[in-house]
């Protein structure tokens, strides 16, 4: 480092202590573009001790040889990495519309459809809300009850300040900052994400979530989660929201690191619901993201349901490697796609350990003009004996202008593993259009029933008080798409 | 030896080296080579493959002396002895052969828009040194038996071999690779099957363990015609079975299956491509695979339907059996769908034998072994018993009991 990136950076943290961080954050914001100075000033703003500005750079180092990879069935423009500000969170206040009023009223529509109360719609809209907010104050009491079972449920930030053992250890463990160039470039830039650890034998009482959380609102575009359930725990994890986000950012990498150690159970559920872009396709999120989940420990599991509705273009394969002996993966997905949007999503089920199972549902609904895919690959490696694999992906056509894809690899190593795939394509079944329709239910009401139907070995799946407004989602983004 | 030393200087044995148009066609080709601009990771003609000794090969071929021989001793039946990928003209009012021209080739290369990026098809596009045409006339009912026979070691033959089946014709082919010696194959098929005519295409292949053999088949059916194959793999060579079938107009079929028998160190890739491109087509493919020994497998099956291809029916099926450790077997069902009126499915199993169907078997009095081989032999049965030809049959099950003399 020369003498006048140094002072520099010194100036930076000068201006940290005296301006405080929060107000003034709009001065502070690096150029565009991304650098190892911009690296470096997120390491700093985030007062993160060297090893991990080490860590970073090392990953950013990978990411500049490597290209992104090829493999999707998406079609979108290069994106310009330059073009990017890669530290933006917390948005300044001035920014931030002052009351309901001034939002988009389809966003306050779709929010009174959720059935989502007037508070939260506030926070969800990004208005400024004042500091003695209901949800927080119930965040800080479950924090201290969390507290006292000895659960760590914090922001990444704050774990590498407060716990770097278990970071050091754990962090890029399972998605190694080399994988892709999406992975390279989240262990570069991250800036916020959650951080659960469950000590041993301790069965979470409560669903996490990062609602909960008092910094959820700081969650930026490069979100890093790792959880970790050591020997014998539980614990559910929501991520996400119902309601729609409007963001500003155009690219989204997020990387999730999931590790459960012997007997332990992992519990993740995604609702998605980022804004896709208008009827014509034009703006709308990018969304790369990585997750992966590793079963270390025998006896272990990790389930992952998903439900994707939003986003322009969705990238995301969650995964489990199966290492323990008699680990259990499991993966639940429903993807529906309107309008212009493109979707590759899959799953990745390695299986290593002996006797591990795996089961994957998804199901697929295009409509529109969009670009549905399932992608997924099960591998049986030459110790999985006995290792079992269910497959099912079902996917549904609305319209004939979309296309829905399917595309499984199966790769078997051991004569002892039974893998089993099925997979089908059809339209809405005429004959159950027509008896919905007889019992006097509109057009929309009865494709909207039949699809709630189809995914209903999905939804069933999610906790209680995501499933009813997951319900209801899948009925929105269905809308005005049918008859 | 690099492809285009290779090329330079065997161009007196290659067909078509004097036509310009095909010389640049060639040279784009070798440049795709030569520059390495091959995606290694995501080319399925690539899986499972030592590009390099495909592609660093010693180049030999042999005009073979003996013409092949053509017998047309029953009515309506005709066998062909066809040497080093070679036959000799014949005519008649029912069939015509010839040797493949110019015109042939270029329609192939040309409108080649889905094998673009097999690189196989591209080798023998390249170094093209045998092959024939056979048009079968307007409404005739054949039957065509070929052998294919190579007459020396080391001999690299790549062959290209046109169909045509006109309108209201039916054919009934049965091709035979059963080469002995150090040799290895390339060969393309083209088929035409113009409006409801018919094919039945088997194909046995049953190399020793030094002979390669690489495939390829593309057939496009118009209005009413259906194009069936079933290849049967015996080999204990390398074989690779690529299969593309177009359906280009309304109420076509394309029925693609196979079965194939590994074991010691053999390699098979496979694969299978139905294209719809018109309304109230049909399509199935199914593939089954019994891998013993440290044998590797890959099948590839894709199913692409164009928007304007409603009321498509497309099927899929691959089921593999692993019988040994070592075995391994890859499999890659893919499904391409762009219109909403379809039925679509695919399902693919790979796992061992049933231990209940054994244990079931075991404790009627059977051996572990006997009972294994006839678990083996009933999960092909419904492929083996849909052979109404019974001389065909009768050779398969000969084959099928060697291979599994051999299970242990």
């Amino acid at each position: 480092m020369n003498s006048e990136t140094l002072n520099t950076l010194d100036n930076y943290s000068k201006n940290k202590y005296k301006y405080g961080f929060v107000t003034d954050i709009d001065n502070e914001k690096p150029k565009k573009g991304l650098n190892e100075d911009t690296i470096k000033f997120i390491s700093l703003k985030k007062n993160e001790p060297d090893w991990m500005l080490e860590w970073r750079l090392k990953a950013f180092s990978k990411w500049k040889k490597m290209k992104e990879p090829k493999w999707a069935n998406l079609n979108f423009p290069k994106i310009d990495y330059q073009d990017i500000y890669y530290y933006s969170a917390p948005k300044g206040f001035e920014k931030k519309p002052k009351d309901l009023s001034e939002v988009d009223p389809k966003l306050i529509e779709t929010y009174n459809k959720l059935g989502i109360p007037l508070e939260e719609q506030k926070v969800l809209a990004g208005v400024a809300v004042d500091v003695v907010f209901d949800s927080v104050s119930v965040a800080t009491t479950y924090k201290g009850e969390l507290e006292k079972l000895g659960i760590i449920f914090c922001s990444i930030g704050e774990a590498i300040q407060k716990h770097p053992n278990l970071i050091r250890k754990y962090l890029g463990s399972v998605i190694p900052s080399g994988d892709h160039s999406f992975s390279a470039l989240n262990s570069a830039v991250f800036t916020d994400g959650s951080f659960v650890y469950i000590p041993e034998g301790v069965n979470c009482p409560m669903e996490l979530s990062t609602y909960f959380r008092i910094n959820a609102e700081n969650t930026g575009q490069f979100e890093r989660t790792l959880i970790i359930a050591d020997k014998g725990s539980y614990v559910s994890y929501l991520e996400g929201c119902t309601a729609p986000k409007r963001d500003d950012n155009q690219l989204h990498a997020a990387n999730v690191e999931l590790i459960a150690l012997d007997d332990a159970e992992i519990k993740y559920s995604t609702v998605q619901n980022w804004y896709p872009g208008d009827e014509d396709g034009k703006g709308g999120i990018y969304n790369f993201v990585t997750k992966r989940g590793l079963c270390a420990g025998k006896n272990s599991k990790i389930s992952w349901t998903q439900v994707e509705t939003g986003s322009a273009i969705t990238w995301k394969y969650p995964s489990c490697i199966l290492k323990g002996d008699n680990s259990i993966g499991e993966f639940y997905s429903v993807a529906i796609t309107n309008n212009f949007q493109q979707a590759d999503t899959g799953t990745k089920m390695t299986h290593i350990g002996k006797n591990t199972k795996s089961k994957i549902i998804s199901k697929g609904i295009s409509l529109g003009k969009s670009q549905n895919t399932y992608r997924g690959e099960v591998s049986f490696l030459r110790k999985a004996d006995k290792a079992r694999n269910y497959t099912q992906c079902d996917s549904l056509l609305v319209g004939n202008k979309c296309g829905a894809h399917t595309v499984p690899y199966i790769d078997s190593k051991n004569n002892t593993a039974v893998i089993e795939h099925e997979a089908s394509t059809s339209k809405i079944n005429e004959d159950q259009l027509y008896y919905c329709r007889q019992r006097g239910l509109s057009h929309e009401e009865a494709v909207s029933l039949i699809v709630n139907g189809f995914c209903k070995q999905v939804l069933q799946e999610l906790p209680m008080e995501f499933a009813v407004e997951a319900q209801k989602l899948v009925s929105i983004s269905l809308e005005g798409s049918v008859g | 030896m690099n492809i285009q030393d290779n090329y330079l200087k065997n161009k007196k044995n290659i067909f078509f080296s004097e036509n310009k148009d095909i010389q640049t066609y060639r040279e784009k080709l070798i440049n795709i080579f030569e520059n390495d601009r091959l995606d290694k990771k995501n080319n399925e003609s690539l899986k499972n493959i030592n590009l390099k000794n495909f592609i660093d090969f010693k180049y030999k071929y042999l005009i073979p002396e003996e013409t092949s021989v053509i017998n047309n001793n029953q009515e309506n039946s005709y066998s062909i002895v066809s040497v080093n990928g070679q036959c000799s003209s014949f005519k008649d009012d029912k069939i015509e052969i010839t040797t493949i021209v110019d015109e042939d080739y270029n329609d192939f290369s040309k409108n080649n828009t889905i094998e673009k990026n097999d690189h196989f098809v591209n080798l023998n596009s390249l170094f093209l040194n045998s092959g024939f045409k056979i048009v079968i006339k307007k409404n005739n009912n054949i039957k065509i038996k070929i052998s294919n026979i190579i007459t020396d070691d080391n001999l690299t033959i790549f062959q290209k071999n046109n169909y045509i089946c006109e309108e209201g014709s039916s054919l009934n082919l049965i091709e035979e690779y059963e080469n002995k010696n150090n040799s290895s194959s390339n060969i393309l098929n083209v088929i035409k099957l113009q409006k409801n005519s018919q094919l039945n295409h088997f194909l046995i292949q049953d190399n020793s363990p030094n002979h390669n053999l690489i495939i390829t088949t593309h057939s496009s059916c118009k209005k009413d015609s259906t194009y069936t194959q079933k290849v049967y793999n015996f080999s204990e060579g390398y074989v690779r079975n690529f299969h593309y079938s177009e359906l280009i107009e309304a109420n076509s079929e394309a029925d693609l299956q196979g079965i194939f028998f590994l074991k010691d160190n053999n390699t098979s890739n496979n694969k299978t491509f139905v294209r719809h491109l018109a309304e109230d087509c049909k399509s199935n493919q199914v593939y089954k695979g019994i891998l013993n020994g440290r044998s590797k497998a890959t099948y590839f099956s894709n199913t692409h339907v164009d928007q304007v291809a409603q009321k498509t029916e497309g099927y899929q099926l691959s089921k593999g059996i692993l019988l040994s450790d070592n075995a391994s077997y890859f499999s890659k069902p893919e499904l391409k769908i762009y219109a909403d009126d379809v039925k679509c499915s695919h399902g693919s199993t790979i796992g061992p034998i049933d231990e209940n169907a054994i244990f079931y078997l075991r404790s009627r009095g059977m051996s572990k072994i006997a009972a294994t081989k006839i678990l083996i032999s009933s999960f092909i049965n419904e492929e083996l018993s849909s052979i109404d030809n019974e001389q065909m049959s009768e050779i398969i099950q000969k084959k099928l009991v060697r291979y599994l003399s051999n299970v242990k």
